[in-house]
C-alpha cells in the first residue's frame, strides 16, 4: 500500500489517504475503516433522470464520493473467483481476490447523488481511499495507536514473504497462500479413494487425486512470481511424497518449465499430523521453513502462541487467557508478552476498542512486548479462541459470510 | 422377499439365538500394536494356518517379498495389499479378513501400527467388538512401543475408549530372545497394571507367547520350532483364546445404523460401501438415507463375509451394494440409516471427556480433531465446563481455566467452519445415552489422541 497524504493532529482527528495495491492491503484497510469513520473513494453510480415527457434515461457515472460508514465487509478470495476462472495461465498474474465493502451514507454535496443516500463503495486496488476519523463530523473514533500501527506496517514497500502451502492427506488437499499479514485458502479439494480394501480402486483413486492435486497447483499456487519463497506440500504419511514425484513427473512430461523449475527450487516437503487446515500452524514450526520466513509476522506469531501454551503447561501461573484475567495482569503491570487478536481492535463499540488500545500501550509503555495477531492467519484464529470467551462468533463468522460481488459497486 | 420390520427383527433374533446354540457365534477383532510389532505377519501366518490364505498366494507372495529384498514381510504381504504398503513394507490402512476357529466366526481388522495412521486404525477399532495387541519382545523394542510415543499405549487406551473391553496380548517373536521366559513374564508384568488402569478388567485378559513368523503357538503349538516354548508353557494357542472371545449383545431393536468405512465400486451394478452395523437390521429393498445431506440410496444386496444374504443385524460387517444414487453422495464417514429414524446432526455438543498423557494441557479454544466412526473433523473446545470425578460423577470445579492430563471433565465442543462459507458442516451424532456406538468420540491434537469421551448433549 502506499500512502499518498497524512494529515493528523496531536488528539489523532485527521485523515490518511492510502492507495490499496493487494490483498493485504484489503484487510489492513478493513482492519483501519470503522463505523463511523469519513471514507472518500471512487464510485459509479447509475443516475436517473426523468425528462419533461416522463420518459426516463440513466447513465452510469464515475465520482468520488464521501461516506459515513455504517458497515464494512471483508472477504478473502476463497478461491471462488480463482476457480471461476478455470484457465490455468490466470494464475500467473496475481490477481487480487480480496474484496471490501463499505457502504454508509454520502455525506459530501456532489451534482449526482443526493446527501444521505445510501452507497456501497466497492475497494479497489490502485485506487486511493481517504479515512478521515474527526469526532466533530461524527467518528466516533480517532487515530490511535493501533490503528496508527497499522497504516505504518501497510506502507511498508514489498508484498511480505509469500508461501504457498498445499496440506494434503490420502483423497484430500487445501491449498493455502500465505503472505505477512494474510493466509487465504485458495481451494480445498476432494477425490474419493477407496481404501485398499477394495484392491486395484485405491491405486486408480490415488491416481485421480494425484491429478487433481497437480491442476490446483497449476490453478492456484502462483508458481511464476518471484515473490514466491517457497512451495510447502505438507501430508502425514507418505503422500507428500507421493505428490511431489506426481507432480515433478507430471510437469516435465507437460512441458510446463516454469513449474519444473520452481518445484526444484523452492519446493520443501514437510511432515505434519492431519490434512486439515490447522497444520499450517505445525508447517511454521518446521525449522526449514522457520529459517526461510523469520522475521515474518505469522512466523513471529506462532513462536508467540506456541511459547504460550507450553506456558501454560509448564508453568501455569505465568500465562493467563481471557479479559478479565488480561486486564487484570495489565493493570499491575505483570504482563511480559501480550498476545492480542486484531479482531478485538475491530469492535464497533468504540469504548471497547479504546479499552484494548489502552491495554496494548500499558504494555509497551511498561517495556513489554504487544504481538498483534492477524486473525487471517491459523494461529490468530486460535488466539481469537480464548480471548472471546463472552462474544465469540458473531464477529468471525458475519465477516466470513461476507458477500462477494466483483466488477462494480453495489447499489441501493 | 421381503419382512415388515418387527417380523425381520423376530426373525434375525430367532435365526442369531439358533446360530448361538449352534455354537458359531460372530466376533470382530481388530489387531493393534506399536509399528514392527509383527501384526500383519502375525495374521499373515495364522490366515494360513487356518486355511484362508491358499498355498499359491503364499508362494507368490514368499517370490514377490524376496524379489523385493524383503523376505522377512513375506506373511505381511498376505494382508498388506497395495504397492506402497508393499514397498515401504508397512501397514497404512485397514485391512479386512474373515477367519473361521471351531466356535468363532472372526472378522479381523488388521490396524496400521504407524503413529502417522492411527486414523485409519480409529476407523477400524470402531468396528471391532475385541482387541489382539501385538507386542514385540525382542530386547529394547517393546520398551520403545511401550514408552511415551510408542502406539502401544495409545492404542489400547483408543480402544478402550471405543468399546472394547476384551485384549488377548501377543507376546511375539519370542524366538528372537531364546523363549525367555522372564522376558514373556516381565513383558506381561508391565503391561497388566497399565491395562487395568486403562480400564480393562483384568478377567477379560488374556496373554499368549508366540512366534509369528515361525508359526509356534498360534493354531498348534508343537513341532520343531516351539521346543523352546514347550519347555515352560504348557497354556492354550492363540487360536483357543480366540475360540472363546465373547461377542457383546447386539442390540438389534435399536434404530439402523451404518457408519460407512469404505465406498468402492463393487461388481454389477451401482455402488458398494462396506461398514459395521451399530444397531438394528437392514434388509435387501429397503431405502436407506445418507448423512448428512438428503440423499437415499435402495439397498440392492448385502454381502457378510462375501456372501449374498436377505438381511443382516447389528454387529455384522457388511458390504452393500446401494442402487438409485449417485456415488458421490456416498463418502468415507457417512452414516447410513432409516429415514424414519434420523441420526440428528451436531455442530455444537457437550462431552465428558477424559484427558489423556497429555504435555500441554487443553485450554477453551483448542483446535482439536474429532473422530467419530470413520470421520475426522476439525473442531473447537469451545468451553470447558466443569472437571468431573470420575468415580462419582460429581462435578469437582466449574469453569477451570485449563484441562492438564488425567482429568475427566464436561467440556463443549464445536465443529471448526470449513469450506467457503464460513459456517461449519455438521455430523449426524447420538448422546451416548441413546445410542452407545454413535456417542462415541476421541480427540487428538498435533499427532496424539488428547482425550476420548462420550457425547453428553447436542446443542445445534
Amino acid at each position: 500500500m502506499k500512502q499518498v497524504n497524512k494529515h493528523i493532529d496531536k488528539h489523532g482527528v485527521g485523515h490518511v489517504t492510502l492507495r490499496p495495491e493487494d490483498d493485504q492491503d484489503m484487510w489492513h484497510l478493513y482492519n483501519l475503516i470503522q463505523q463511523g469513520d469519513l471514507v472518500r473513494g471512487p464510485a459509479v453510480r447509475r443516475v436517473q433522470s426523468v425528462s419533461a415527457t416522463g420518459s426516463t434515461d440513466s447513465q452510469r457515472v464515475r465520482l468520488n464520493l464521501t461516506l459515513q460508514v455504517s458497515s464494512v465487509l471483508f472477504s478473502a478470495g476463497d478461491g471462488e473467483g480463482a476457480a471461476a476462472s478455470n484457465d490455468p495461465s490466470s494464475s500467473s498474474t496475481a490477481t487480487s481476490t480480496a474484496s471490501l465493502h463499505i457502504s454508509g451514507r454520502v455525506t459530501s454535496e456532489n451534482p449526482h447523488v443526493r446527501m444521505g443516500a445510501h452507497h456501497t463503495l466497492d475497494v479497489e486496488t490502485n485506487r486511493d481511499i481517504r479515512i478521515e476519523k474527526d469526532p466533530v463530523s461524527g467518528s466516533q473514533h480517532v487515530w490511535d495507536s493501533v490503528s496508527l500501527g497499522v497504516v505504518e506496517q501497510s506502507i511498508v514497500p514489498g508484498r511480505g514473504a509469500e508461501v504457498a502451502a498445499v496440506v494434503c492427506g490420502e483423497g484430500q488437499a487445501v491449498f493455502c497462500l500465505l503472505s505477512e499479514h494474510m493466509t487465504v485458502i485458495a481451494n480445498r479439494l476432494k477425490v474419493n479413494v477407496p481404501r485398499k480394501a477394495s484392491g486395484s480402486q485405491h491405486d486408480a483413486g490415488l491416481n485421480k487425486f494425484y491429478s487433481a492435486v497437480y491442476d490446483g497447483i497449476t490453478r492456484h499456487v502462483p508458481y511464476q512470481t518471484p515473490e514466491l519463497k517457497a512451495i510447502v506440500v505438507a501430508s502425514p504419511g507418505w503422500v507428500r511424497d507421493a505428490v511431489v514425484d506426481y507432480v515433478q513427473a507430471e510437469a516435465t512430461k507437460r512441458g510446463n518449465k516454469a513449474l519444473a523449475t520452481a518445484l526444484r527450487t523452492k519446493l520443501v516437503k514437510v511432515h505434519v499430523n492431519s490434512p486439515h487446515v490447522h497444520s499450517l500452524m505445525e508447517v511454521l514450526k518446521n525449522p526449514q521453513i522457520a529459517a526461510q520466513l523469520n522475521e515474518t509476522k505469522f512466523a513471529r506469531e506462532g513462536m508467540a502462541l506456541d511459547k504460550f501454551f507450553k506456558m501454560l503447561g509448564s508453568d501455569e501461573l505465568r500465562a493467563w487467557y481471557g479479559p478479565d484475567h488480561v486486564s487484570f495482569a495489565v493493570d499491575r503491570a505483570a504482563v511480559g508478552t501480550l498476545l492480542i487478536s486484531d479482531e478485538l481492535f475491530r469492535a464497533s463499540d468504540p469504548g471497547l476498542r479504546k479499552k484494548y488500545v489502552a491495554m496494548v500501550e500499558a504494555v509497551q509503555q511498561k517495556g513489554g512486548e504487544a504481538v498483534i495477531f492477524s486473525s487471517m492467519h491459523e494461529s490468530g484464529q486460535r488466539i481469537a479462541q480464548p480471548t472471546h470467551r463472552n462474544r465469540r462468533d458473531s464477529d468471525i463468522s458475519s465477516r466470513r459470510r461476507g458477500r462477494r460481488s466483483r466488477g462494480g459497486s453495489v447499489q441501493w | 422377499m421381503s419382512y415388515a420390520r418387527e417380523k425381520l427383527i423376530e426373525e434375525a433374533v430367532r435365526v442369531l439365538e439358533e446360530q448361538e446354540k449352534m455354537g458359531k457365534k460372530g466376533v470382530s477383532l481388530v489387531v493393534i500394536g506399536h509399528v514392527d510389532a509383527g501384526k500383519s505377519t502375525l495374521m499373515g501366518r495364522l490366515l494360513y494356518d487356518l486355511g484362508r490364505l491358499d498355498e499359491k498366494t503364499k508362494v507368490a507372495n514368499e517370490r514377490g517379498s524376496s524379489k523385493a529384498g524383503k523376505s522377512s514381510f513375506s506373511w505381511a504381504w498376505g494382508l498388506d495389499g497395495t504397492t506402497e504398503e508393499r514397498e515401504r513394507g508397512i501397514t497404512m490402512d485397514i485391512a479386512l479378513q474373515s477367519m473361521s476357529t471351531p466356535h468363532r466366526q472372526i472378522t479381523i481388522l488388521d490396524a496400521p501400527g504407524h503413529k502417522d495412521f492411527v486414523p485409519n486404525m480409529i476407523s477400524g477399532a470402531t468396528q471391532a467388538d475385541c482387541a489382539l495387541l501385538v507386542v514385540d519382545a525382542s530386547t529394547g523394542e517393546f520398551e520403545s512401543g511401550f514408552g511415551r510415543g510408542g502406539q502401544t499405549r495409545e492404542h489400547l487406551l483408543l480402544v478402550r475408549s471405543l468399546g472394547v473391553s476384551q485384549v488377548i496380548v501377543a507376546v511375539n517373536k519370542l524366538d528372537q530372545v531364546n523363549w525367555d521366559k522372564d522376558r514373556y513374564d516381565d513383558i506381561c508384568d508391565q503391561l497388566r497394571p497399565f491395562l487395568i488402569q486403562s480400564g480393562f478388567r483384568e478377567s477379560k485378559l488374556r496373554f499368549a507367547p508366540v512366534a509369528a513368523m515361525m508359526g509356534v503357538n498360534l493354531a498348534e503349538c508343537e513341532g520343531e520350532e516351539a521346543k523352546g516354548l514347550l519347555e515352560w508353557y504348557s497354556g492354550p494357542t492363540l487360536v483357543d483364546m480366540l475360540d472363546k472371545l465373547e461377542p457383546p449383545a447386539r442390540d438389534l431393536k435399536a434404530p439402523l445404523r451404518i457408519p460407512i468405512s469404505n465406498v468402492f465400486k463393487g461388481s454389477g451394478s451401482g455402488t458398494s460401501i462396506s461398514g459395521r452395523l451399530c444397531g438394528g437390521v437392514v434388509q435387501v429393498g429397503e431405502k436407506l438415507r445418507i448423512l448428512p445431506g438428503d440423499e437415499t440410496a435402495v439397498v440392492k444386496n448385502i454381502y457378510v463375509e462375501e456372501e449374498t444374504v436377505p438381511w443382516a443385524a447389528a454387529g455384522s460387517n457388511v458390504m452393500l451394494q446401494l442402487t438409485s444414487v449417485d456415488p458421490v453422495y456416498l463418502n468415507i464417514g457417512n452414516i447410513l440409516c432409516l429415514p424414519t429414524e434420523l441420526v440428528p446432526l451436531a455442530t455444537v455438543f457437550t462431552a465428558r471427556v477424559i484427558v489423556f498423557d497429555i504435555e500441554v494441557p487443553i485450554t477453551s479454544g483448542a483446535a482439536v480433531e474429532l473422530y467419530h466412526h470413520s470421520k475426522d473433523v476439525p473442531a473447537t473446545v469451545t468451553k470447558l465446563l466443569a472437571t468431573i470425578d470420575r468415580g462419582s460423577g460429581n462435578v469437582l470445579k466449574k469453569n477451570p481455566r485449563v484441562l492438564a492430563k488425567g482429568i475427566s471433565a464436561e467440556v463443549q465442543i464445536t465443529l471448526r467452519p470449513s469450506g467457503y462459507s464460513g459456517v461449519a458442516r455438521p455430523i449426524p451424532l447420538e448422546p451416548f445415552t441413546v445410542s452407545k456406538d454413535m456417542g462415541r468420540i476421541l480427540l487428538r491434537r498435533g499427532g496424539e489422541t488428547i482425550a476420548a469421551g462420550i457425547v453428553s448433549e447436542i446443542f445445534a
